[in-house]
């Protein structure tokens, strides 16, 4: 009787340990993915830890100004964030999708355990129909960036910062 | 005092214009073509908020689709890429715009017309909505707003016109133009990023010598001459909403 006993607490006791042993394990750069946003962050529409920390409220802000008053600015548009970032198929040429690995949205979102609905109704990809070249390049001519200051956003405070730059133990990989 | 002379050299001259615009309006067959000249639609500044200073209409003179709005609906739905739901039954299928055809009993003459939403004035799907997801923007548009729309569906009870359906299903590579997702209802909304671009809504531009876009608060613009003229008719003109799309020849 209590040898059976002391087995089964064992064997919760290791269980346990692995299992916080899995948390505490923070993500690091290769599990985050971030050669896409990588490659673009010198050029966004706002420094890279502006961005970071304070992206959804710029798209709650936005979508509201959009959609009640019809502004349809690009500079902080979720449209703009798909078509600058986002490639339309993956390297395969199968359509790339919210929820795919290589989806630039995706690639932070699942290591930090966010759950979104963005893409249960906006397109999670940019249109390729009609226009090959639908995804513009930064700087080109529909280029739009920088052209209302990148002053115009709230700074992050300290601590966001600090989030950003080292993630908490015990996140969600 | 040059400058002011300047001014009113360009005041006379767009006057005169004015006056040349109007002489043509006048010949009734050319009234619905000149609705497209450039213009109509003007574009706004992307940075600015839409006010209450126009609010956009439509004329649809059904004696000339001939297609009785077929052509209409197409490009609506192309436009939106709605109609495509594979798992959604006939009744359940999204209908932004759709074809009605009446016969007149006795007669048995009948004609089909499109209709969509009647952009009311009085909008009684705004006046239902739990949430004030349905809305009326400042330009007489109404449309949904699908970010705080919890898809009660009062809205579709309470409209007149059968104008507004739901999505019954998970959807994937929506236009990126015009979002739309399951547990939201939708409508016509008549092509609002078209016309914050400076754009003819899409139907419009489908059936170019049948309908007549424009601005009703202006008595001098296409659509207000053109009703003027032949007239403009409300599909149940009883409830007193006073639709922004209106009909010739039904």
């Amino acid at each position: 009787m209590t040898s059976k006993f002391s087995t089964v607490f064992l064997a919760s006791v290791l269980a346990l340990a692995a299992l916080l042993a899995g948390c505490s394990k923070a993500p690091s750069e290769a599990d985050l993915n971030l050669a896409t946003a990588k490659q673009k962050a010198e050029q966004c529409v706002e420094p890279e830890n502006v961005i970071r920390t304070k992206h959804m409220d710029m798209l709650m802000h936005q979508r509201d100004a959009t959609v009640i008053e019809g502004i349809r600015t690009k500079q902080h548009s979720l449209k703009e964030c798909i078509n600058c970032h986002v490639s339309a198929t993956k390297e395969d040429g199968t359509p790339l999708h919210y929820g795919d690995k290589e989806h630039f949205c995706t690639t932070c979102h699942a290591a930090v355990g966010q759950k979104i609905d963005c893409f249960q109704c906006h397109a999670d990809r940019p249109e390729v129909g009609q226009d090959p070249n639908y995804q513009h390049t930064v700087g080109s001519v529909e280029g739009h960036h920088f052209t209302q200051g990148v002053t115009a956003a709230a700074a992050p405070t300290a601590a966001e910062v600090q989030m950003v730059a080292q993630p908490q133990q015990g996140a969600a990989k | 005092m040059s400058q002011n002379r300047v001014d009113e050299y360009r005041r006379n001259f767009i006057t005169a214009l004015g006056g040349a615009a109007a002489v043509v309006a006048v010949a009734p067959t050319l009234l619905l073509r000149e609705a497209h000249a450039a213009g109509e639609v003007a574009a706004k500044p992307a940075d600015q908020a839409v006010t209450n200073a126009k609010r956009w209409g439509m004329l649809i003179d059904v004696t000339k689709l001939t297609d009785g709005g077929a052509g209409m609906v197409a490009a609506c739905k192309k436009e939106h890429g709605w109609g495509d739901e594979a798992h959604s039954s006939p009744e359940q299928q999204a209908h932004w715009a759709r074809v009605v055809k009446v016969t007149d009993k006795l007669t048995h003459n009948s004609f089909s017309l499109p209709v969509m939403c009647q952009h009311c004035e009085n909008p009684p799907c705004v006046d239902v909505c739990p949430t004030g997801a349905s809305m009326k923007r400042a330009d007489g548009i109404v449309q949904v707003n699908k970010h705080t729309c919890i898809g009660c569906r009062y809205c579709m009870m309470a409209c007149p016109y059968k104008a507004r359906s739901f999505v019954h299903e998970a959807l994937q590579d929506q236009k990126p133009h015009s979002p739309r997702g399951m547990g939201t209802v939708e409508s016509c909304n008549m092509c609002v990023h078209r016309i914050d671009n400076g754009q003819l809504p899409a139907c419009v531009e489908a059936a170019p010598d049948a309908v007549v876009f424009g601005d009703l608060n202006d008595p001098n613009s296409a659509v207000s001459q053109a009703m003027k003229t032949i007239g403009g008719k409300q599909i149940r003109a009883d409830l007193e909403l006073n639709t922004g799309v209106r009909y010739h020849g039904i």
